[in-house]
């Protein structure tokens, strides 16, 4: 109290005006957007772009690696790597905030594969054709996934098949049937007292959910189109899943709350004689009893149907509101180049996007690539549409009613009563 | 007291106006006082007043942020006709209030129980009122993951400990596979949090009970019950009253246990209000439709806050 009275009058209305600015500045700051000028940067000038990325432990190491000799090789762009959230959630909020403040940065950007067609319709992203990029060296599934409306907008920059793990130690040759899954399940269980199910699998309610579902859909002559997803074949490839567990019992209730990464514990665990899930569980068998026994196939088609795989993994795409577009195509051409892909394919697992990059030098550093490609050629990716998150929900939600309905039409009536729902996710409009 | 004016600050003071003494620089220091505080109350209204306005504001608007190119038009009370309409939502509605309901009911009758018992002198005491709290000070989402841990049929505590009682209990999955027991599986785990909160709330009223009021009951020949019954639970009404709307608020806004336990599942089975908003918002990035869904939800609390402020009003007040 003495202290402030023995402050002049002035003295006090200053030190209040001086306060009051410091406020009004720290708001002023903190509601200003990230944007900037997006006048163009040419390719050849001296310049630094934000790439974005969610790439942690190794996979964070590997790019930074193939940064480090990207600006070796082009000594006028300098490659700042924001490591965003790993939480697939988390780092979608963390780029919608950036694209809705009309930031310019990140320039570059890592994005899942059914992000594209969402950012492709808000504007967010810029169409590549500018560059005439050469798609046709990419799996082409996952270089639909970047397509919107007849738009390339992203670059595969891994590709990750989901299929169907076995013990080869216990099925010594690989199933050729759904039915064939089955009993070949039932025979392990009894053949091998440690396996605590016959097929483990994400049934939890999350995205997941969606790709294990797509691994096997395509076996029974499936697809997720969200128009009409009430198909004999898709209810088919549910009811399939949903007897595992109850009909079967070759699946426990518990993969109702299984994501990949309990599905891969029990698998490496040697729990599970079969396994629904991404390449990176090769890798990781790295003991008895799975060691040295892993298979790794599509899911084999039934009668009408194909062998089965989902596609996962990760695009390359560039900020439509920043100014050093060339030096952002520089970048995405060389980390999706050959050489750059096979050197992340044996540091990290993660499959190559460019078929020509199995190759010989691959299939010597990790053997089961070549499982790998064959499963990227029957990929089957989700609905590329902007509404995917909706139309994702309400499978899920889908997905997890039947699982926990132990009734066996659940599927029927599951598809049969969401499939309007579904297509009006896939078609909302602003104006509907 | 002195009444002649004098100058402040080498200014006249104005004839015929008595000014008291030091009148001049209380009010300097009043202002002083203003622009002190003024950064701290214009980041506040920037972090509070702004978002609920600015939530207002988009609650008539089409914001919808997938389609960034179109103007947030005017729609009047459309998001919010949209809402009243959707089946999810009412269905929302009605497992919120049910939810509501059944924990703050559940929470109050253990948590009175463990004030009462915390309230009785006994060794000890001091140690277990301080780690009865220990729940209530973990974060929601680390006690949720630590539930979920401990419903899972491979994992988790129990069904081990059910498994021991009966061989058919020790794999069973609580959550997923059942819509019952993924609701029992989220009341555990949210009682487990709250119910201490309660506790330390009502044994804090227990504290400020007139001894010599229980003395007297009991010289009048009243039995425990009508003790209870007649003097605690009367005195009890500020307290119970504090921790029922702050129970009560909470319930009603319920997220990240259920968000981290089931993601709303089975089906849609443990979808919440906020639930459903943060699908809207954050899923969906549809701010219109969101911000429609948060006022009513606003609206709500506020409902339930007047109902409980009117019903638990004293004669005193």
């Amino acid at each position: 109290m003495g202290s402030i009275n023995a402050f002049s009058r002035s003295t006090r209305w200053r030190v209040g005006a001086i306060g009051l600015t410091v406020g009004l500045v720290a708001l002023s700051a903190a509601c200003s957007s990230g944007s900037g000028s997006t006048s163009a940067v040419s390719g050849s000038s001296k310049q630094t772009i934000t790439f974005a990325e969610s790439g942690l432990g190794t996979e964070g190491a590997q790019t930074q690696k193939a940064i480090n000799a990207f600006e070796a090789a082009n000594p006028n762009i300098k490659v700042n790597v924001q490591v965003l959230s790993s939480d697939s959630t988390t780092y979608l909020s963390q780029l919608e905030h950036d694209f809705i403040s009309g930031s310019t940065t990140p320039d570059v950007f890592e994005s899942d594969v059914t992000y594209p067609a969402k950012f492709a319709q808000a504007g967010w992203v810029l169409s590549l054709a500018q560059f005439n990029p050469n798609m046709s060296q990419f799996f082409p599934h996952e270089v639909a996934a970047g397509t919107y409306n007849g738009t390339d907008y992203a670059v595969p920059w891994f590709d990750n098949p989901e299929g169907l793990f076995y013990r080869t130690d216990l099925i010594k040759t690989p199933p050729t049937s759904p039915a064939q899954v089955v009993s070949d399940a039932e025979a392990a269980l009894k053949t091998d007292k440690q396996l605590k199910e016959g097929i483990a699998f994400e049934a939890d309610k999350y995205e997941g959910a969606i790709t294990a579902f797509l691994t096997v859909d395509s076996a029974f002559g499936g697809s997720l189109d969200p128009e009409n997803v009430n198909t004999p074949g898709n209810v088919a490839a549910l009811n399939w899943l949903h007897a595992a567990i109850y009909t079967e019992h070759i699946a426990p209730t518990a993969v109702t709350g299984w994501q990949e990464g309990q599905v891969e514990q029990e698998f490496v665990s040697g729990y599970a004689a079969f396994a629904i899930n991404y390449p990176f569980v090769e890798s990781l068998a790295t003991a008895a009893p799975v060691k040295g026994h892993v298979g790794y196939i599509p899911f084999p088609a039934g009668p009408g149907g194909t062998p089965g795989s989902a596609l996962g993994g990760e695009m390359l795409a560039i900020n439509a509101k920043t100014a050093h577009a060339q030096a952002a195509w520089k970048l995405i051409e060389y980390l999706t180049s050959a050489p750059v892909e096979i050197a992340r394919a044996i540091a990290t697992g993660d499959p190559p996007s460019l078929p020509s990059a199995y190759t010989s030098q691959l299939y010597s550093a990790a053997p089961y690539f070549a499982a790998v490609k064959t499963l990227n050629s029957y990929s089957a990716a989700r609905p590329v549409n902007p509404n995917y998150l909706a139309v994702s929900a309400d499978l899920q939600t889908l997905f997890s009613s039947v699982y926990a309905n132990s009734a066996s039409n659940a599927a029927q009536q599951a598809f049969a009563s969401n499939a309007a729902t579904i297509k009006s996710a896939a078609n909302a409009t602003p104006a509907g | 007291m002195a009444t002649e004016a004098k100058t402040v600050a080498g200014r006249p003071a104005r004839a015929g106006r008595p000014v008291p003494v030091g009148h001049a620089r209380e009010t300097s220091d009043r202002r002083l006082g203003y622009m002190l505080v003024a950064p701290v109350l214009v980041l506040l209204l920037a972090i509070t007043a702004y978002p609920l306005i600015y939530n207002i504001w988009n609650s008539f608007h089409f914001d919808n942020l997938s389609y960034g190119n179109l103007p947030h038009s005017w729609v009047g009370f459309k998001n919010f006709g949209n809402v009243f309409g959707s089946s999810l939502w009412r269905a929302a509605l009605e497992r919120t209030l049910i939810f509501t309901v059944v924990t703050i009911v559940f929470d109050v009758v253990v948590a009175l129980a463990l004030a009462l018992m915390l309230h009785r002198k006994f060794r000890g005491r001091g140690f277990l009122r301080a780690a009865v709290l220990v729940p209530w000070a973990v974060p929601t989402v680390v006690s949720a993951l630590l539930w979920k841990t401990m419903f899972d049929p491979r994992a988790g505590f129990v069904d081990y400990f059910l498994g021991a009682f009966n061989g058919s209990w020790g794999n069973i999955s609580w959550l997923g596979a059942s819509v019952w027991r993924s609701w029992i599986a989220i009341f555990v785990a949210d009682s487990w949090k709250n119910v201490p909160f309660v506790a330390i709330i009502l044994l804090a009223g227990l504290q400020v009970i007139p001894n010599d009021v229980y003395e007297a009951a009991k010289m009048d020949g009243a039995s425990w019950w009508q003790a209870f019954r007649r003097i605690t639970l009367p005195m009890l009404k500020p307290a119970i009253s504090v921790a029922l709307i702050f129970r009560t608020l909470q319930a009603l806004l319920v997220f990240d246990v259920i968000y981290i336990m089931t993601g709303g599942g089975p089906g849609n089975s443990t979808e919440t209000l906020s639930f459903l908003s943060y699908q809207t918002f954050i899923v969906n990035t549809d701010f219109g439709t969101g911000g429609a869904q948060s006022i009513m939800l606003v609206i709500l609390a506020l409902a339930v806050s007047a109902v409980y402020v009117r019903t638990f009003r004293t004669e005193n007040t």
